[in-house]
């Protein structure tokens, strides 16, 4: 029970800080990783990459797949082996994965949030 | 056949089902309406049969308004249990784990346990309740409204975490 209003007090405690969704990560500690795509997903309700940098691979998490379509980031940009660079944060409590504010793919940036 | 459970979740998440909600363009925010649509229904008609309990809109009998509301409580799951059951293949691995996705389904659990035990118990006396239900079944009522509200917390957090 006590574990239970430990979880509810979270959750409350984040909605207040809701951030359009985004209250699960640091925007606070904005990060900037460039890498390799190891794996790619398109798909809902979040695209994403495995991205492979210098130190690791994180997970990336990227817009819903209508709204990347809809500001010209294609399917097939998203390719095995691309280097590419994003800008976001950190999640709180999973030091390995990332929500991409943007994206950068050659010399085209696409705007994910 | 021994299969553990994140075998099982596995086999959802690989199958064609699941590769069609996260692949699909429209299918996996037409399921969310669904989803969503039902639990509006089920929220509203529950809520306003809770507050009935509580005392508001007297002009209504609380058994009248229990026939009238409670089959819609019904009914919606029929479109939310499909439709949540489909979501959560899109991602089983993560939502099992994810603490937010249990505690809403041990609020489901509660709050279905909350209206058995009223409809078993306290609801059978209702004809009897002018003007005020007992303070059991406000009990009941107040648990539901505070339930369910938690309930839509979890999922807002789990569509937006």
């Amino acid at each position: 029970m006590k574990r239970l209003l430990s979880i509810l007090a979270l959750v409350i405690s984040a909605e207040a800080s809701a951030h359009h969704g985004w209250s699960g990560y640091d925007d606070q500690r904005p990060l900037r990783l460039t890498g390799t795509i190891e794996a790619s997903g398109y798909e809902h309700p979040h695209g994403f990459v495995r991205l492979k940098t210098a130190d690791k691979t994180w997970l990336v998490v990227l817009a819903p797949p209508s709204r990347m379509g809809n500001r010209g980031l294609a399917r097939a940009e998203l390719a095995k082996g691309a280097t590419i660079a994003v800008e976001g944060y950190p999640k709180r409590n999973d030091p390995g994965e990332l929500r991409a504010e943007r994206i950068t793919i050659g010399q085209k940036t696409t705007e994910l949030r | 056949m021994n299969v553990d459970v994140g075998t099982a979740w596995t086999l959802i998440d690989e199958s064609a089902v699941a590769g069609a909600m996260r692949g699909s363009t429209w299918l996996y925010p037409v399921v969310e309406v669904v989803h969503i649509a039902g639990f509006s229904v089920l929220l509203g008609s529950v809520a306003m049969f809770d507050l009935r309990v509580l005392g508001f809109g007297r002009s209504v009998a609380v058994r009248a308004a229990g026939s009238m509301l409670l089959p819609w409580s019904m009914m919606s799951l029929f479109a939310i249990v499909p439709a949540g059951l489909l979501l959560f293949s899109a991602h089983p691995n993560e939502l099992a784990v994810n603490p937010v996705f249990q505690l809403k389904l041990l609020l489901i659990g509660l709050a279905g346990l909350n209206a058995l035990s009223f409809h078993g118990g306290v609801y059978r006396t209702a004809a009897t309740w002018d003007p005020s239900a007992p303070a059991l079944a406000k009990v009941h009522a107040t648990a539901s409204l505070g339930l369910w509200l938690g309930v839509i917390t979890c999922g807002r957090f789990l569509a937006y975490s």
